[in-house]
């Protein structure tokens, strides 16, 4: 692989993951790599067992006891340093979890500490990472807190369950860019919200990341949370990522089957009846993936090639790549449709 | 529970009255203190105790022998008078009053209990129930209390890393002791400590540690006679702790392997929090929160099944005046203890109740509500 | 007007939890009509999921009535009451929680055939138990009857629980959220069969789900109902809310949802609602239940009448909306933010 440069902050190389499980290896991820910029926000969609999660828990190493990083490396850059975060010792990656890349847990309702005031779960959090000054530590906390747009001193002082979900999702976000990380993971950030409490992350989100300049890298189901706040995008098919790109390159011009296939089966809210389409199938069994490319069972463009020879993932245009040996076919079919 | 409700409708029209609204509006003082939570818990108490002493009054008179023939037997075979005189003799010196049949005997103790007066033992008349209590209980409590809350807090700690290590040998290890210890009865443990270390291998005198402090000592203040009282009462403790040690452990490994599941024990190791904080303030205390609710309610448990393990090391606790009173059918003390008994367990379920807000905030909050 | 199946006139419903009472429906006014798709929008705890209970009759109404072809279900009795149990179906979210997991495939609808008589024995069992898994698309048939739930994927779960339903051959399906918990990919497919189920059994759908995109596509042909805090606040054709949204909160909820398309979605308008805090139920804000939050909010009006769904008088789609600006055919004014 290329040399790092000095925008990208973290590079993910040829990362394979396995789970141990009684009825064999689950093949978790496979030759994963990608590179996130500063200030770039990435979207890894995919539907559930696809590997995202999985992906999201390896960098700040939060695994399940069962899984086991077969190959691949973590590279993280602050400073002109570089680090494998595998490698961190204890003591490194206790620092480099939150101080430099926090993650946000799908479902607020359950990451707080029911019987610690929020107060004292920020003061934890900063004391571990060497604040000292509680004063100091308030007031960061508190402009934090306005910044996603509650009221500051009162849910400061209160229990987790005096809050909603809304706002348990947001004193979240907040408690999240405490130590000012340069990498904040957001795993479903507004699964399970209320349409309009969604609407309200999404806002306190982009305004987040516009004064604070982190990188974000988020997973999802909902192409619509991607299209809104990607600027890449990364589809996750069966533990590899199939096709990455642009948001616009793949919304516009997505090149991989998986991927058209997601588009075309999102209803929308255009003033049109939506023409959808299901994927038919199912996601494949990772214990015994397909042979060749893992998609080739569900595609309508299989050939013989795709049930024997897995597609690497090739560069097209700018910077868009993608996983498929049929992208001209599938550019033409949209041609005719369109 | 969800129950129907007529809507509460702003812009609907009242209801008309109707009969059952007008005979709901008769009972409604008693509705109210039915409906307060605590008033209502206390009330279903004192009903629990009645019941209770009741059941217990009718079940000592059914005992075969009574207070009277107990001692007569003792007198005839000592001093060879005829059975009329000592029967006459003994019912003398005896605080009862012979004509008084059952019911008036339960209506005048039920009376005497409602001014909180025990009445009088009735094998040795002048000593008050109660000041026989107060003689014995302190060293039950002592006792049991120190077994309880060394046990528990062992527990906690044996019952982390249990969970922490779930599968390993550890674990293995020590839920094979929790088991044994929670299967075999306190009483047991206690004949094995007497046989074992006691008897056959001769580690202590188990003579000399009968009572509850060395003969000849005054109770107070001074070194000897707290030591006297800590070695005597070292074994009934050890007793105990052995005995409920095991529950402990399997509920705190129990709790602490589903508080390790949750969410924000995944978020504070995110956190970068050091390792001694999470598993104090983030694992530990949530999952010793129920545990205190159980330690309340097995307090009353102890205190009751303690009974036996205190007979069994000659250990003069409330315990041993239950026996004593059990032998010369002593029915008032024995329904004075049996009172106490009652009372701490259900009081003790209480009071696990209506505390554990203090420690969940989030049960305190609804709670105010 | 076209025949109503079912019509519910003037249902509240409240829970009573300790001293509280919890309105969870006030003064709901609909039909179904046959055959008709019909889509309850709403955020959680809108009052949708226990609409959906009534309309079955597992959940009866503190006040007002439910027509089931006409009859109110409560003066049912005896035959007709089972009739009505069997012709009106439930399908649940998590269609892991609602299938027994030590049954198989045929088991679990082999049972209700037998115990309600609709078939001939374990012959006749096995028949129209094969007849409903090709029903709902889980061909070949072999591969599933003998299967336990947790041997087929979410989808086919989901489908297995609407094979369940079909089994006393229903007239109206009630699905709840029923594709919420399955992946994106064959979300689609299963709405699809659902679909089709109206043209080849008769079967009225109404579906129940807080995604507005899902309801805009299901009942593309019919109509949404969305519902606020307990209250049904805006009906109508899909096409005209989707298009031409009348109620302040269906116009909030349409402007918030983000699109799955990164121009459209980024230029998209949301109108700033007043206040984020979602009232709770048992402290409900008097007159509309929407105005703390409404950006058209009238103060002295919004505030002190509770609005009626009633068509407006100048109005330029046929929705029917409870809105007092619009109730007194005002033109809704925008506040400043």
């Amino acid at each position: 692989m290329s040399a790092m440069s000095p925008e990208t902050i973290l590079r993910v190389d040829e990362l394979s993951i396995v789970y141990r499980t009684d009825r064999g290896d689950v093949r978790a991820t496979n030759d994963i790599s990608f590179d996130l910029k500063r200030g770039e926000a990435m979207a890894l969609i995919g539907e559930s067992g696809s590997g995202k999660t999985t992906i999201s828990l390896a960098l700040i190493r939060k695994l399940p006891k069962n899984a086991v990083v077969t190959s691949g490396q973590i590279l993280y850059q602050h400073d002109s340093n570089v680090q494998d975060v595998l490698g961190l010792s204890r003591r490194q990656l206790r620092s480099f979890r939150w101080n430099d890349c926090a993650m946000v847990f799908q479902g607020a309702q359950n990451a707080f500490n029911p019987v610690l005031k929020i107060r004292k779960q920020f003061e934890d959090t900063a004391r571990a990472h060497g604040w000292a000054d509680k004063t100091a530590i308030r007031k960061r906390a508190l402009s934090l807190l306005e910044l996603v747009r509650l009221d500051p001193e009162r849910v400061y002082d209160s229990f987790p369950h005096e809050l909603s979900g809304g706002m348990k999702q947001r004193t979240l976000l907040a408690l999240g860019v405490l130590l000012s990380p340069q990498v904040v993971i957001l795993d479903e950030p507004t699964t399970a919200l209320d349409i309009l409490t969604q609407r309200a992350i999404i806002d306190v989100l982009n305004d987040m990341q516009r004064k604070l300049q982190f990188s974000i890298i988020f997973i999802s189901h909902d192409l619509s949370l991607a299209a809104e706040m990607a600027d890449t995008v990364a589809t996750v098919y069966a533990g590899e990522i199939v096709e990455i790109g642009g948001v616009d390159e793949i919304f516009y011009r997505s090149l991989h089957p998986y991927t058209y296939g997601l588009l075309t089966s999102v209803p929308t809210l255009e003033h049109a009846q939506d023409v959808l389409q299901s994927i038919p199938g199912s996601p494949p069994n990772l214990i015994a993936p397909p042979s060749g490319c893992k998609f080739h069972p569900r595609c309508s463009f299989a050939s013989d090639q795709c049930q024997v020879d897995s597609p690497p993932l090739q560069l097209d245009i700018g910077s868009h790549l993608a996983a498929c040996w049929h992208k001209d076919r599938l550019l033409a079919s949209r041609k005719e449709d369109a | 529970m969800l129950h129907d409700q007529q809507p509460l409708a702003t812009d609907q029209q009242p209801p008309a009255p109707n009969l059952s609204l007008m005979t709901a509006r008769l009972y409604d003082p008693l509705l109210k203190v039915y409906r307060n939570y605590t008033a209502r818990v206390f009330l279903q108490a004192i009903i629990t105790i009645w019941v209770v002493m009741t059941l217990t009054f009718v079940l000592v008179r059914l005992m075969p022998g009574n207070p009277v023939d107990v001692l007569v037997e003792q007198i005839l075979t000592a001093e060879g008078i005829s059975y009329q005189e000592a029967y006459d003799r003994i019912a003398a010196s005896f605080n009862i009053d012979k004509d008084a049949t059952p019911l008036d005997q339960y209506l005048q103790w039920l009376g005497d209990l409602l001014r909180l007066d025990l009445g009088t033992s009735i094998t040795s008349p002048g000593t008050k129930v109660i000041d026989e209590i107060a003689r014995f209980l302190p060293w039950t409590v002592f006792a049991v209390g120190t077994g309880l809350l060394i046990s528990f807090v062992l527990g906690i700690f044996a019952g982390m890393p249990m969970a922490y290590y779930r599968g390993s040998k550890l674990d293995h290890i020590l839920s094979f002791f929790s088991s044994f210890s929670t299967g075999v009865p306190n009483y047991i443990w206690g004949l094995l400590i007497i046989i074992g270390p006691g008897i056959s291998w001769r580690w202590f005198d188990i003579g000399a540690l009968r009572g509850t402090y060395d003969v000849g000592l005054t109770p107070g203040v001074n070194a000897e006679f707290i030591l006297s009282a800590l070695e005597h009462a070292a074994l009934p403790v050890f007793t105990y702790i052995i005995a409920i040690l095991g529950t402990w452990m399997l509920s705190m490994k129990s709790s602490t392997t589903g508080v390790l599941n949750e969410d924000y024990v995944n978020v504070a190791e995110a956190r970068g929090l050091k390792e001694r904080t999470v598993i104090s303030s983030y694992v530990g205390r949530n999952a010793a929160l129920p545990l205190f609710t159980q330690l309340t309610i097995s307090i009353g448990f102890v205190l009751s099944s303690g009974v036996v393990v205190e007979e069994i090391f000659v250990y003069w606790g409330i315990g041993h005046l239950l026996f004593q009173s059990i032998t010369v059918r002593d029915y008032t003390t024995l329904q004075g203890v049996v009172l106490l008994l009652t009372a701490v367990i259900v009081f003790s379920n209480l009071f696990a109740d209506l505390t554990y807000g203090l420690l969940d905030p989030r049960v305190r909050v609804s709670g105010e509500k | 007007m076209p025949e109503s199946i079912i019509e519910l006139q003037g249902v509240y419903r409240s829970f009573k939890t300790g001293r509280t009472v919890v309105p969870v429906l006030q003064d709901i006014n609909f039909g179904v009509n046959k055959l008709e798709f019909l889509c309850l929008v709403g955020e959680s705890g809108c009052g949708k999921t226990t609409t959906g209970k009534i309309i079955c009759g597992l959940l009866p109404p503190s006040s007002g009535q439910i027509l089931f072809e006409g009859q109110d279900i409560a003066s049912l009795r005896g035959a007709e009451r089972r009739r009505h149990r069997r012709s009106v179906q439930i399908i649940h979210q998590d269609p892991y929680a609602s299938l027994n997991p030590t049954q198989t495939v045929k088991e679990m609808l082999s049972y209700p055939l037998l115990a309600h008589r609709l078939v001939n024995g374990r012959r006749g069992a096995e028949n129209r138990v094969n007849e409903l898994l090709d029903l709902v698309d889980l061909t070949p048939v072999e591969d599933f009857v003998d299967k336990y739930p947790h041997q087929l994927s979410g989808g086919q779960r989901q489908r297995v629980s609407i094979a369940r339903a079909l089994t006393t051959e229903p007239s109206v399906i009630v699905a709840d959220e029923s594709v919420s918990m399955v992946d994106v990919s064959i979300r689609i497919g299963l709405l699809q069969m659902m679909m089709d189920l109206r043209d080849r059994l008769d079967v009225t759908i109404v579906f129940i789900t807080h995604d507005l995109a899902l309801a805009k596509y299901f009942a593309w042909d019919g109509r949404i109902g969305v519902m606020y805090l307990g209250r049904l606040v805006e009906i109508g054709a899909t096409q005209q809310i989707i298009a031409a949204p009348q109620h302040p909160y269906t116009k909030v909820l349409l402007s918030a949802i983000p699109e799955p398309d990164p121009h459209k979605t980024r230029s998209k308008q949301h109108i700033q609602l007043r206040s984020e805090d979602i009232p709770r139920l048992t402290e409900l804000p008097p007159g509309c239940s929407f105005h703390p939050r409404c950006p058209w909010y009238v103060p002295g009006a919004c505030d002190v009448t509770v609005p009626q769904l009633a068509l407006p008088p100048q109005a330029v789609v046929d929705s029917e909306v409870a809105c007092i600006p619009l109730e007194r055919g005002d033109e809704l004014v925008l506040h400043d933010a």
